[in-house]
């Protein structure tokens, strides 16, 4: 290497670099089939909507699906090496990041699709949204539940669920001092992607947030950032021991599993998964999952987190001729299929996963699905207070990783929360100031 | 240096050598290549408009970084207790392998299985038998009595690297006990027969015969572990994603969180060369170490 | 030391080896009996605790589940319970089978082309003297030192150029180029030992080098090969980054995928997830302990004592 390169040389190398690390422009002819990637969930469902799609407009899909759990990398991967995507699920903590790499593209232009959003929840819509363009239209959406096993609450002489955070640990040492379960609350906080919706979740009940409205950190904050939320996971776990110690490698699927084998009294979990909980062939504890609001804290109230995974189209995928029929096929799973929400309807159905379009609350045949494992109308309750994640920026990946490990180091005792929330801000100004 | 003509030798040693050389060209080559040239830019695919080459800076940047060198003490740890345990129990196994009884042949057999096994598998497997709820490793000393309460294991920081190094030695043992299985086999019979006529108990026979003996199965194992314990990344992956607090946060991993999760392809790039040179010097001076012994 | 009786150590010896087999056994294989036993027992049956290590209620639905819709002999029943066993079948339940096709055509094909391009190239790094040949075994080592999560994106890149996305082709190369260099390592080691008279007294009757290696050292090395053309197949048929990336459809998904698919598909079932372990992990473990003789032969340095 030449020790003082010259400027039109760095720029040469740059441009090389750019060339190797810039998503390849595929070429794409009209005629390609459509390409639509998604994690490997809904499998069947997808499938059978896209042979409808096909069957209807006579262009063709090639469907492809990875794990959930190497979903991101494998799209990085993808759009980096420039594999023929047209359509792909998104979640929404991806969206800046993915929309700053210039992997997605804005679908505006596309009333059709955007037409959609006057009877879609405002939460979904927003987190569509980035720097002022809209990337898609919605899959799915949920939110973070507080649910009890009414049975173990009855042994224990416990009449009403909990309402505030110190109930629960009230209530959980009753249960424990009955010699019921050694750990009535099962939270997870292993690294995952499900760990900042159970933070977000407690936070925000607690009355807290990570980052304010202008996007600073707040977390650190004692009266409005995340100490309250944190201090509570430690005191459960350190102090009342009511939390076991291994939450930190407890992942939602564990969460699931203890819940399901009976072995905890009160869990935060994926509203969807009341349904799983109380299908007696796959849960011990069938019959008895209920859900309440979301316990408050001191100065907070019963506000949870909510998330959506959405339709997002590649750049490839909308321009020129192509983007006739990639419209088409966003609208034919995120909108209406055949004058009707095929799709949204099915997924409910099939695997209890919500819809942003509001309208189909007032549907009776959903209603009555969803009424056959949960209270509607707490459902609903709930999810009018439900927020999105404060923290989705285009760094959100890079602080999550500093940030849960600074949490987790909180949680088993090796830092103090206040040292451990300090961290995760500062990382966040970091890389806040980078862009 | 004079051009000397290409022997006829030379040319069928080309020949036979052209598939193999085809192959890495073709599939290898670009692939090193090119994560090498990308170590040399600041590349962020978040930014994709701004990729400015930028020397050595990332190697600079990641070897003046302390929780790199957090990330590395972890690496050697780790790779410290499994290439030691790995050798002691492989040891002992072959030992065990070389006698001759029945059920001999089974016995070896069996050792295989988890050598097959695939790591989605192997980690999916141990992530179970660890669960602090319902695995199958708090179930065995519950009913056996060790313990009165389910204990945490991967959630404790301080067992969190012994357990996955576990997790792989359990894996790596029966190659490993192969590899000195051969070499005993190639300790000429005389040796101990001699020993045998002088009477040494089974133990000094073993000390003054048999380890010397296994040297280079040895360094073969030493060098072999080594170097799939310092870039082992699966079962970090899917057992703690480097958790809990950063308690298994290794340097395959860091890689891993560099290239995917921050996508700083630079960095990442620059801290697999650092790796692969640390291995590739490590395994010299083990070579070197070892064999000046032999 | 004088032994009064001579049983003595032979019966002390025999209750060591015995002890000493009986732990290795259950040190090796409780970890896979817990996969298997966990395999068979119901969705309800498996959480519970203290995790049971023998089935109360065995039962091989997830088994029967997987060929039956894997042989679309089924149909897998996606919204949740399966109504004719009462068990629980995901989705994908039926790519189990094809998927276990396709990591057997790899491997297998893999296998084949180790031996095609290993062997000449080894025997000509043992046996031949050229320009280059003391670096040249290094070499190919080396390109296997650097980690592999910095060489995806351009494998990537190079399968998409040769337009081998979603084939399996793509598996096939890329898996020749990772498993080819300890091949060519552990069968130049093989070749080194034999004795170069060999090699020799054959040239001296008129064989090329090819024949020399085709009719003389190939049926010698016999062991060295079933033991390279094991390890080609175990990495092949156990590889998971490179078949996750290049791999889209279950028109080329490999095993490991699929199973990876299942643990975080979030209607999973864990018995049925250990289930599909349990398969993922059948066909490796029986080829290894098939041809278990072999691989301690093959490995075995100085096999051929002239």
């Amino acid at each position: 290497m030449r020790s003082s390169p010259t400027l039109s040389r760095r720029a040469a190398l740059a441009a090389g670099a750019a060339a190797l690390a810039l998503p390849a422009v595929t070429r794409a002819n009209a005629t390609d089939p459509i390409g639509y990637a998604t994690w490997s969930a809904a499998v069947d469902q997808v499938k059978a909507h896209v042979a409808g799609f096909e069957k209807k407009t006579g262009l063709s899909v090639a469907y492809s699906n990875s794990p959930f759990a190497q979903y991101r990398e494998t799209m990085i991967t993808k759009f980096t090496g420039g594999a023929p995507l047209d359509m792909l699920w998104v979640s929404d903590a991806w969206l800046p990041e993915f929309a700053q790499a210039g992997w997605l593209a804005p679908i505006d232009p596309y009333k059709q699709l955007t037409a959609y959003d006057a009877v879609t929840a405002d939460f979904c819509v927003k987190s569509t949204i980035f720097e002022g363009k809209q990337y898609g239209l919605t899959y799915y959406t949920d939110y973070m539940g507080f649910l009890y096993n009414a049975d173990i609450l009855a042994k224990a002489g416990i009449t009403t669920p909990p309402a505030t955070w110190d109930e629960v640990i009230s209530q959980a040492q009753t249960i424990k001092s009955k010699g019921l379960l050694d750990y009535p609350v099962v939270i997870g906080m292993a690294q995952e992607s499900w760990m900042i919706e159970f933070m977000s979740a407690m936070v925000y009940s607690t009355g807290g947030r990570f980052v304010d409205d202008a996007g600073n950190a707040v977390m650190q904050d004692p009266k409005a950032g995340a100490a309250m939320a944190l201090n509570w996971l430690v005191d459960a776990v350190q102090t009342h021991k009511v939390l076991s110690p291994g939450c930190v490698t407890t992942g939602e699927l564990e969460v699931l599993k203890t819940a399901s084998a009976g072995r905890a009294a009160f869990v935060l979990l994926p509203k969807y998964r009341l349904k799983v909980l109380n299908d007696p062939a796959q849960s011990q504890a069938a019959g008895h999952f209920k859900q309440a609001l979301m316990p408050m804290g001191a100065g907070g109230s019963h506000s949870t987190v909510g998330w959506m995974r959405f339709y997002g189209a590649t750049p490839r995928g909308l321009s020129g001729a192509r983007a006739e029929g990639v419209v088409k096929l966003m609208e034919w799973f995120g909108g209406k299929a055949d004058g009707d929400y095929v799709f949204q309807k099915t997924i409910l159905k099939d695997l209890a996963l919500s819809f942003g379009i509001t309208e189909l609350y007032k549907d009776a045949a959903v209603r009555a699905d969803l009424g056959s494992y949960g209270d509607v109308d707490l459902m609903s309750k709930q999810q009018e207070v439900a927020h999105k994640k404060d923290t989705i920026s285009p760094w959100f990946g890079e602080w999550n990783d500093t940030h849960g490990t600074a949490w987790q180091q909180a949680i088993t005792g090796k830092l103090s929360a206040a040292a451990a929330l300090k961290t995760s801000a500062e990382k966040w100004a970091t890389l806040k100031k980078a862009g | 240096m004079a051009i000397r003509a290409v022997s006829h030798d030379e040319r069928s040693a080309f020949g036979l050598l052209a598939g193999l050389v085809a192959v890495l060209m073709a599939v290898t080559a670009f692939p090193i290549l090119y994560s090498l040239w990308i170590s040399l830019f600041a590349v962020n695919l978040r930014r994709p408009l701004r990729m400015p080459f930028v020397g050595l800076d990332n190697y600079i940047a990641v070897l003046s970084s302390p929780a790199f060198w957090e990330s590395a003490g972890r690496t050697a740890l780790f790779s410290a207790m499994a290439v030691a345990a790995v050798l002691v129990i492989a040891t002992l196994v072959a030992v065990l392998l070389d006698q001759e009884f029945p059920g001999r042949r089974v016995l070896s057999a069996c050792l295989l299985i988890p050598w097959a096994i695939p790591s989605v598998a192997n980690g999916l497997m141990w992530k179970w038998i660890y669960d602090a709820n319902y695995g199958a490793l708090n179930g065995l000393l519950l009913q056996l009595g060790f313990i009165n309460s389910a204990m945490i294991w991967l959630g404790d920081a301080n067992r969190t690297l012994p357990l996955i190094a576990n997790a792989f030695i359990w894996k790596e043992v029966p190659l490993a006990a192969i590899l000195l299985l051969v070499t005993l086999k190639s300790i000429p019979s005389d040796l101990y027969a001699a020993a045998a006529v002088d009477g040494a108990p089974a133990f000094r026979r073993f000390v003054a015969i048999t380890l010397p003996a296994l040297r280079p199965g040895f360094l073969l194992v030493a060098l072999y572990e080594a170097m799939m314990a310092i870039r082992h990344f699966d079962l970090f992956f899917l057992l703690t994603e480097g958790g809990p607090g950063g308690a298994s946060d290794v340097v395959a991993w860091r890689i891993y969180v560099e290239t995917f999760r921050n996508l700083s392809f630079g960095t990442g790039a620059a801290m697999s060369y650092i790796l692969a040179l640390a291995t590739l010097l490590m395994s010299y001076a083990l070579i070197r170490s070892m064999a000046e012994k032999l | 030391m004088i032994v009064p009786r001579p049983i003595g150590p032979r019966v002390v010896r025999a209750a060591i080896l015995a002890a000493a087999s009986v732990l290795l056994l259950a040190y090796v294989l409780a970890p896979v009996a817990w996969l298997l036993s966990s395999s068979l027992q119901t969705e309800r049956e498996i959480v519970s605790i203290p995790p049971h290590w023998i089935p109360d209620h065995p039962t091989a639905q997830n088994f029967r589940a997987i060929f039956a819709t894997g042989l679309g002999l089924a149909q897998p029943s996606p919204n949740g319970a399966d109504p004719a066993s009462g068990g629980f079948i995901p989705s994908v339940a039926g790519n189990l089978l094809p998927a276990m096709g396709n990591s057997f055509i790899v491997a297998t094909a893999v296998v084949i082309l180790n031996l095609l391009i290993g062997v000449p190239a080894a025997y000509a790094i043992a046996k031949i003297r050229f320009r280059g040949r003391g670096v040249a075994l290094y070499a190919i080592l080396a390109t296997r030192v650097i980690p592999d999560i910095a060489l995806v994106v351009p494998f990537f890149l190079v399968v998409r150029k040769l337009g081998l996305l979603d084939n399996l082709a793509s598996l096939i190369i890329t898996y020749l180029a990772i498993t080819v260099p300890f091949s060519v390592f552990v069968l130049a080691s093989f070749f080194e030992q034999m004795p170069d008279d060999l090699d020799r007294a054959a040239r001296v009757d008129g064989c090329s080098r090819l024949q020399v290696l085709l009719r003389v050292f190939l049926p010698l090395a016999r062991p060295a090969l079933v033991a390279i053309s094991l390890f080609a197949f175990l990495a092949s048929w156990n590889e998971f980054l490179l078949a996750l990336m290049f791999t889209q459809t279950a028109a080329s998904q490999t095993l490991p995928i699929i199973v990876a698919g299942i643990t975080s598909d979030f209607t999973v079932s864990f018995s049925f997830l250990n289930a599909a372990g349990v398969l993922a992990v059948l066909p490796p473990v029986a080829l290894a302990v098939i041809f278990e003789r072999y691989i301690v032969s093959g490995l075995t340095a100085g096999a051929v004592k002239g």
